[in-house]
């Protein structure tokens, strides 16, 4: 079956590509960061200067695992559901379930071990960077070197492998375990209903992170800067527990926006009757948007009220501040990255899998403009419901932090750094749906009906 | 039994529905030609039944395709209704076929996502027509599914689905009705049903439709079958009944050489 794997792998580069961008930047952030303690180690640093290092490894490197695993799982589940039928296939010529486990698994594996190898020089580089921006801020002393070791390279393969593995194996599963004809007519419609565990964890994470917010506006108020503790994950949170139950959220926002859409004539009805039909499909489109608008608005403000903050009482940062500013950058950095990955791969994941609906639509009198309409419209639903949830998701962590440093519940920070995340939200949304579609109405439309 | 309401469409009921002259497609580079037609003419009255039948490889799809407008000629022309089927782009010939030409295909080609009532509007919706739901609602009451107005394709039988896809080529009243192996994913008693409702819609209305099948029961359904080969029409026949379909489609590769040899000597 490794063969198999490999053959495959070989032959469908394109299906793979996103999970491959997912592992190699996962690996070289992972590897980056894990340098930072073969820095340590190597140079032999002390005091403030190994524990600035360690906490970069630690917690960045931690925020990076657990968003590379997430990108990974997301992007390898597409994968693999997209080759449905071919899976149906080799079942049909005797494939055991078992086998096609190897098969998945073994092809995520080849994948990692790729990945996690090319990403070891741009790890490096990185690396090198990171070090040279606490130099810079003198966070850490310029006589220590930098030093790419044993620590950075187990950690960056081993991650990579472990999670590529663990995220095919889940796949796998569950791909496997239905029967042909069902996952066959799975994919096509789904009404957005969820299942129990999903609904038990959303209120999990939202609880979670209401539960930061009151430590934060409780236990931590006047506490200062020592406040970003609970409230800098609450956005993350709040922004998972959203999004866990988008397929509800974006039943909501289907039958909220028909009325608007309807009024637009023949392509905004074509998009409200279509998406009533799709909203497990759409649910997966708007999770990344959620993640991203989250975590990004509730970082960038939650930084500058902060820095407001210091302002305010006319002291210059500490080291330690410092480092927690570039910290808070880098994490957005990251997700913003891994955010943008699943976004695109997922919508042009579920554009290409429309083809054939696009095609009939147009052979029942659709130009090629009314389809683009449609799904510029639809993609505008998408990326309104994922501001909305995403900016309910920083005020998580914005407000509570803002009374607990400032007492005040505004956030300071520019509004057009709120635009601006924004912005690059819907450009993303847009530009990939409409580049998708238009690659989907170029096939003719008898041809693309068929198939 | 599919009446219209008000003033027939311009030019339906008399004279000529569809006219194709010297109709080419050639596929294909020059390294690597393929003639799918070579030079077809011919004129369908408005009001007419017609099968075409040919062999795998004939050029019957392509003939339908290009005839409805969903495929450029390399050459030649094709009036529907005296206008001819121009069309620089994609969205210029949508156009054209929304206001003249209907389809049924093998396939149904349904919208998953739409329920019956809004798939037999979708056509009106699109082209910006105003929607008579009162006539959709009377056309699926004629294809017998006005009891399944709110059901999804899914839940519909192939027969049924197909019998949605008549109603929503027939709202748009075209001026012709094209379909392409309308029975070729149906069992013979669904079969029977679709092509009823063909034929019915001709008789009783004066639709004009073309169809394309290699079932001979399918073509006698029609008033006349025209027989293609090669990318050429090769034979005609008038009130075809199955069993002479059958007959002239086992000796059609003889006869073709037969014509062949004809025009050579």
């Amino acid at each position: 079956m490794f063969g198999l794997a490999l053959r495959s792998l070989r032959h469908r580069t394109g299906a793979f590509a996103a999970s491959f961008l997912a592992m190699f930047l996962g690996s070289a952030i992972i590897m980056a960061f894990a340098s930072m303690l073969d820095t340590a180690q190597a140079s032999g640093a002390t005091g403030t200067a190994r524990e600035t290092l360690s906490i970069m490894a630690n917690v960045v490197g931690g925020w990076g695992l657990l968003l590379s695993v997430f990108a990974v799982a997301s992007t390898l589940t597409l994968a693999v559901r997209q080759r449905a039928q071919e899976i149906a296939l080799l079942k049909s010529v005797g494939a055991t379930p078992a086998q096609l486990r190897r098969m998945i698994t073994g092809e995520a594996a080849g994948l990692a071990v790729l990945a996690a190898l090319l990403g070891i020089v741009p790890a490096m580089l990185l690396g090198r960077g990171l070090l040279g921006l606490l130099h810079g801020t003198d966070q850490v002393p310029s006589d220590i070197g930098y030093s790419f070791g044993p620590v950075a390279l187990s950690m960056g393969i081993g991650i990579t492998l472990v999670s590529a593995v663990a995220a095919a194996m889940i796949t796998a599963r569950r791909t496997t375990r239905v029967r042909v004809a069902e996952s066959m007519a799975d994919a096509a419609v789904g009404d957005g209903r969820m299942s129990r565990k999903r609904i038990v964890f959303a209120v999990l994470f939202l609880v979670a992170a209401g539960w930061e917010a009151l430590i934060t506006v409780t236990v931590m108020d006047g506490k200062g800067s020592d406040a970003m503790a609970t409230s800098g994950q609450a956005d993350i949170l709040a922004a998972i527990g959203l999004a866990l139950l988008s397929p509800v959220i974006m039943r909501g926002a289907t039958a909220v926006a028909a009325g608007p859409l309807r009024a637009l004539g023949s392509a905004g009805e074509l998009a409200a009757a279509t998406m009533r039909r799709r909203t497990s499909a759409l649910a997966s489109a708007v999770t990344p948007v959620i993640l991203f608008v989250g975590t990004a608005v509730g970082t960038l403000f939650l930084q500058a009220t902060e820095n407001a903050a210091m302002d305010d009482a006319g002291l210059a940062k500490t080291a330690e501040q410092k480092s927690i500013e570039t910290l808070n950058f880098v994490v957005i950095g990251m997700v913003v990255l891994f955010t943008a990955i699943m976004l695109v791969n997922t919508l042009i994941a579920a554009i290409a899998h429309r083809r054939r609906e696009f095609g009939q639509t147009r052979l029942a009198g659709a130009t090629p403009g009314q389809v683009l309409a449609a799904v510029g419209l639809e993609s505008a639903v998408l990326t309104v419901t994922g501001v909305l949830c995403g900016t309910v998701a920083s005020v998580f962590t914005i407000v509570p932090f803002g009374l607990a440093r400032r007492d005040s519940a505004t956030p300071d920070g520019s509004v057009w750094t709120y635009v601006a995340v924004v912005a690059l939200a819907a450009v993303l949304t847009g530009v990939t749906a409409h580049g998708a579609a238009r690659r989907a109405v170029r096939v003719p439309a008898v041809e693309a009906a068929l198939r | 039994m599919f009446g219209r309401k008000g003033p027939d469409p311009a030019g339906q009921a008399t004279g000529e529905a569809l006219r194709l002259e010297g109709v080419r497609k050639v596929y294909g580079t020059d390294g690597n030609r393929v003639v799918a037609l070579d030079g077809v003419s011919l004129s369908l009255p408005a009001g007419s039944f017609t099968a075409v039948m040919g062999p795998s490889g004939s050029g019957k799809s392509t003939l339908l395709q290009c005839a409805a407008g969903l495929d450029s000629p390399t050459e030649g022309r094709v009036l529907v209704d005296g206008a001819e089927l121009t069309g620089e782009n994609e969205t210029e010939l949508t156009k054209f076929r929304r206001q003249r030409i209907g389809f049924v295909f093998q396939q149904f080609n349904l919208l998953p996502t739409l329920n019956v009532m809004q798939n037999v509007v979708l056509p009106l919706k699109l082209a910006g027509r105003k929607v008579d739901r009162e006539l959709a609602r009377e056309v699926l009451g004629r294809v017998g599914l006005a009891e399944r107005l709110g059901h999804l394709p899914a839940e519909l039988s192939g027969g049924q689905q197909q019998r949605v896809a008549i109603a929503r080529a027939l709202v748009t009243r075209p001026h012709v009705l094209f379909a392409d192996e309308p029975t070729g994913a149906l069992d013979t008693r669904s079969a029977r049903d679709v092509l009823g409702l063909l034929q019915e819609s001709v008789h009783m209305s004066g639709q004009t439709v073309v169809m394309v099948t290699h079932d001979p029961v399918a073509a006698s359904f029609a008033n006349a079958v025209l027989y293609l080969a090669d990318g050429r029409i090769v034979g005609h026949q008038s009130a075809p009944t199955a069993e002479a379909v059958a007959e002239r489609m086992t000796h059609l590769a003889e006869e073709v050489e037969r014509q062949r040899t004809m025009a050579e000597a």
